[in-house]
């Protein structure tokens, strides 16, 4: 309704212009830094004005760094793949798992089913710190230290309780005659689920794979801990810019701006669907 | 002048995104006058609701006037007009009690405690929720939230009283006895009053004066029984009444003192001119195709009439009889309080009388005659 | 053989126990309308008939087979449900096929079958729409034709004209039932509304109180309704209870009656010093012009016109309410002010006060016995 005042629209922009300047500077800051040199970038006082350089990215997709110490292997881009690989399998595994396990959650109500879907979504909630030492020890003696197969189980549990949580909303909000319609016309519970459950949450299962990509490449200590340098992804990665001869910060820039990009698309591309899936957790009665 | 609650000339434009506009209400004028029941009735989508919002205040006009008693209340905000609504999705507050949700409706005013307590009982009372008063919302079943809904804008001392489907979630015997409860109270303090229904008893049995809409526009704003006899176009006609008014296209031959009606693929119907009004005549004019209709109720059956048809249906619905036969390529229905013999396949004979006949035009739909009288 | 056999069905939902030992028996080819109010369990038992989740106790048999056992997709039924269920994802022909799809049946005849039931509910010209697309009869229609695509010999219409406006609500009720007679499957159909539930059933199957309580032809429910339950649920007004204690004068069972005696067909006589409910339809009351034996002196309060009915509130000496209505049109309307209504002596009830059943007047001076309305307790 048009009843606000002119004060009030005024009001309202400049407080939206102020917050999104708080939140996209730290942003753009950093890409400006991954066009300018180490020496540009720690100059006093601060300048916007600069010519920029590709050096960084082209230190980082060739593999040298060359720094005053001498030159340095960057296995950056091996960490872009690694990335990519643990992510995207965490996340297939984790649908594969998911999705069904969703659907009964939803739809069968056997005992205890609460509580388990309860104790499952808790996991979220935990701090990954909790588990990291017992995991440590563990993944040593089964002999899982420094593999992908371990990495992708541990991301199991960054993946799976969203998975779990968004998509059983989804199955929920199903009504359930529209599947009774379809097994009384003639056809089995494996194929109703396939052909109609499935499609018909098809927009929360992809939210959620986006959403859980997104959680398994923003991690950190799992892998920091659990893996070692060649099956590192880049959250790890960007460590290695830390040097004997200094923090090559124009580097680490480009190493951010290449690490954010991928997921940045990714959650712009599906941002609809995006907030349709997280708020339909909220908003379910 | 004692009109309490005036629209001029509103419209009511929605524009839902990725979609054209839909112009849910248009150029609606009606007045309502203090102490009035007025009922808006209509199919779903027809506007109703739409205007129902925009005189409470909850959607905002898009063009035009609402005035209640004197005040311009189109831009005020739902609790500055002095107007109480019962909404058709109950809306209780989830936290407080169904008597502390009625009793909030007065907290406004300054009632004492006792006052307030008092006026609850008695609206809980005539809808039947003495039992349930001290129970949360979300303990109680549909119909039982509608009423306390309902009570908790019958509580209130206000300008207008604004319904919206009251009782979509009853059963159809405790509708009956509460919409006799609901127009004795509001008749007694004269509680101006507009609601909206599609149920046509329900219009019938509470409202002064019933609003037709249909695609936004106002169809006719009349007594019931005006409705009925007198409908102004095609619409209405066919709208009002179960079974609705049997509706056929017909071509007219004026001939030495004779009209005749010949329905589209079907029999004629003649009447000389002593039996076809001469205002009749007059208004159908020059027209060579009309629409004429009859209610189900007038549709004389048996011996007598020279036409027959072929029964298609012959339901008794335990004090009348409805019966549908195979005219002009559908379906006349014809009513009867006896039973009705008469086998599915069998030929019956039936016949119009010319008191009985609604002319309307065939282009504008608008009525022509209405048996003996002109429209 | 009953096409459908139901014995002793009891199902309990979060501590409700909605149905409790319902029986019922649907002959192959009839159409039988479940009819009660709402919430008493009537889409359950369709439910439980459908497989979709089993009873707690009793039995149900297919085509004199017991379906216990049996998931949904195994039992051979066409359903339309209250809500439609149509899959918003498919097309309205996709929908309606996909009733065909899961038996090996090719393509060129689903299509053709699909066309033609199409065709039968008039909706060919939308099979291309997806559900968001269609208005709420045609949805209706398309689920009604997902039903009936597979020419199954059991069809189960929950309540599908619930949702579809009043108008096209009526035209259904005229096409239904020669729809379904031409399809020639046994169907139980829902309903809360009492006409149509009388205007589509051979039978009708009241649902009281998680039993059938009366199961018979329209006709005999309206005239003959098994007791009070079931009569209150037919007629629109509901019929007329009053509290009356016959007694024997001169041989001769009479009630008194808002002041004046009112005299009871001899088959009555047994009913002499008890407790009743006296029944009276409205439409079996007639204002008068003058008093006359077996008439009462009233009061017309108000009269409601409806549109093919008044209705008439009177009040009897001693201030009980009683309805009448008059059929059609008058060309001036009644004025308010004392009256008097006469009683239609073979048409009155009479239930008993305690138990609700209707006492069964004798014929020909024989003691009544109860005559078994075709219930399912057999």
């Amino acid at each position: 309704m048009d009843r606000s005042s002119i004060v009030e629209r005024i009001l309202r922009a400049v407080l939206l212009t102020l917050i999104v300047i708080f939140f996209l500077f730290p942003i753009v800051w950093i890409l400006l830094m991954s066009f300018q040199t180490n020496e540009q970038i720690l100059r006093i006082p601060p300048s916007l004005s600069f010519v920029p350089t590709l050096d960084n990215y082209k230190a980082l997709i060739s593999g040298h760094l060359l720094t005053s110490a001498g030159s340095l292997d960057i296995a950056f881009m091996r960490n872009l793949g690694n990335s990519v690989l643990l992510s995207t399998c965490a996340v297939v595994l984790a649908l594969i798992l998911g999705v069904p396990a969703a659907y009964a959650f939803a739809r069968f109500k056997f005992w205890l089913s609460e509580d388990i879907a309860f104790t499952l979504l808790s996991f979220r909630f935990a701090p990954p710190l909790l588990v990291l030492l017992p995991l440590s020890l563990y993944f040593q003696e089964l002999g899982l230290v420094d593999t992908y197969a371990g990495l992708i189980w541990v991301y199991q549990l960054i993946a799976l309780p969203l998975i779990l949580w968004i998509v059983r909303g989804y199955f929920e909000d199903i009504s359930p005659d529209i599947e009774n319609a379809y097994r009384i016309a003639g056809h089995s519970w494996l194929r109703t689920f396939f052909k109609i459950a499935v499609p018909l949450a098809g927009p929360g299962i992809a939210a959620a794979g986006l959403l859980s990509f997104i959680f398994c490449w923003n991690n950190f200590v799992f892998a920091l801990v659990l893996a070692s340098a060649d099956k590192q992804p880049v959250t790890v990665g960007a460590l290695a810019f830390v040097t004997a001869s200094g923090i090559q910060y124009g580097q680490v820039a480009a190493a951010i701006v290449l690490s954010v990009t991928p997921t940045l698309l990714l959650a712009l591309y599906a941002q609809r669907w995006l907030v349709e899936g997280l708020s339909l957790g909220a908003v379910k009665g | 002048m004692s009109a309490s609650l005036s629209l001029r000339t509103v419209d009511k434009i929605y524009h839902p995104r990725g979609r054209s506009a839909v112009h849910a209400v248009k150029a609606l004028s009606m007045d309502v006058e203090r102490g009035e029941i007025v009922a808006l009735l209509g199919s779903s989508g027809c506007g109703k609701t739409s205007t129902l919002r925009m005189v409470a205040g909850f959607e905002a006009v898009s063009a035009g006037e609402i005035s209640l008693a004197n005040r311009r209340i189109e831009r005020l905000a739902p609790a500055a007009r002095n107007v109480a609504m019962a909404f058709e999705g109950y809306s209780l507050y989830p936290p407080l009690t169904v008597r502390e949700n009625i009793a909030f409706a007065l907290k406004r005013g300054r009632l004492s405690a006792s006052e307030v307590s008092r006026r609850v009982q008695e609206v809980a009372a005539l809808v039947e929720i003495e039992p349930i008063l001290d129970r949360y919302p979300n303990a109680i079943s549909g119909g039982q939230q509608q009423r306390a809904s309902l009570a908790r804008a019958l509580v209130r001392d206000a300008a207008l009283y604004v319904l919206d489907e009251p009782m979509g979630q009853l059963e159809p015997q405790l509708r009956a006895v509460l919409r006799g409860r609901l127009k004795r109270l509001l008749k007694d303090r004269a509680m101006t009053s507009i609601f909206v229904t599609h149920d046509q008893t329900e219009a019938n049995a509470l409202a002064d004066r019933i609003a037709v809409m249909e695609g936004g526009v106002l169809q006719q704003f009349a007594p019931q029984h005006v409705l009925k006899e007198k409908p102004a176009n095609l619409y209405v006609a066919t709208f009002i009444g179960e079974p609705p008014m049997n509706v056929f296209d017909a071509s007219v031959v004026r001939d030495a003192g004779r009209t005749t009606f010949e329905l589209d693929n079907g029999p004629s119907f003649g009447f000389g001119d002593n039996e076809l009004a001469p205002e009749v005549r007059q208004a159908i004019g020059n027209r060579r195709k009309v629409v004429i209709g009859v209610r189900p109720h007038r549709v004389a059956l048996g011996n007598g009439s020279a036409e027959t048809a072929r029964v298609i249906s012959n339901q008794w619905l335990g004090d009348q009889s409805h019966i549908a036969m195979a005219v002009a390529g559908k379906l006349l229905v014809a009513v009867s309080h006896a039973r009705v013999r008469a086998a599915i396949g069998e030929s019956v004979p039936y016949g119009v009388r010319a008191q009985d006949l609604h002319i309307f035009d065939s282009d504008t739909t608008v009525a022509l005659a209405h048996g003996a009288r002109a429209a | 053989m009953a096409q459908i056999e139901i014995r002793n069905l009891h199902k309990t939902f979060k501590d409700d126990p909605v149905l409790k030992g319902l029986s019922l028996s649907v002959e192959r080819g009839e159409i039988v309308t479940l009819f009660g109010p709402s919430g008493t369990g009537k889409t359950v038992l369709l439910r439980l008939l459908a497989g979709i989740y089993p009873p707690d106790a009793g039995t149900i048999s297919l085509r004199g087979r017991d379906a216990s056992g049996s998931p949904p997709d195994k039992r051979g039924i066409g359903m339309a449900f209250q809500n439609f269920a149509l899959f918003p994802h498919m097309t309205a022909r996709e929908n309606i096929a996909s009733a065909l799809t899961a038996r090996k049946t090719n393509a060129g005849e689903i299509s053709r079958k699909v066309e033609a039931v199409a065709q039968l509910l008039k909706i060919g010209h939308v099979l291309g729409h997806s559900p968001r697309e269609l208005s709420n009869g045609q949805k209706q229609r398309t689920a009604l034709a997902r039903a009936l695509v597979a020419d199954p010999d059991i069809l189960l219409l929950d309540d599908p004209l619930r949702n579809v406006d009043a108008k096209l609500r009526y035209e259904m009720r005229l096409e239904l039932p020669a729809l379904l007679k031409r399809v020639g499957s046994t169907v139980l159909y829902v309903t809360q509304d009492f006409k149509e539930a009388m205007a589509l059933g051979d039978r009708v199957a009241v649902l009281l109180d998680g039993q059938i309580a009366q199961c018979d032809t329209p006709a005999r429910i309206y005239a003959e309704p098994v007791n009070v339950g079931v009569a209150r649920l037919f007629g629109d007004p509901t019929l007329n209870l009053i509290g009356v204690a016959p007694q024997l004068v001169d041989g001769a069972p009479e009630i008194r009656l808002g002041g004046s005696r009112i005299r009871l067909p001899a088959g009555y006589s047994t009913a002499a010093g008890g407790r009743y409910l006296l029944g009276l339809r409205p439409e079996t009351l007639r204002l008068v012009e003058a008093p006359a034996p077996g008439t009462v002196a009233v009061e017309l309060v108000a009269v409601t016109p409806l549109n093919e009915k008044s209705v008439l509130l009177l009040t009897m000496q001693g201030g009980e309410e009683l309805l009448a209505s008059e059929a059609g049109d008058r060309d001036e309307p009644r004025r308010t002010g004392p009256a008097h209504v006469a009683i239609d002596r073979d048409a009155l009830l009479l239930f008993e006060r305690e138990s609700g059943r209707r006492f069964i007047p004798a014929e020909n001076g024989e003691v009544a016995h109860e005559r078994i309305a075709i219930t399912s307790h057999r």
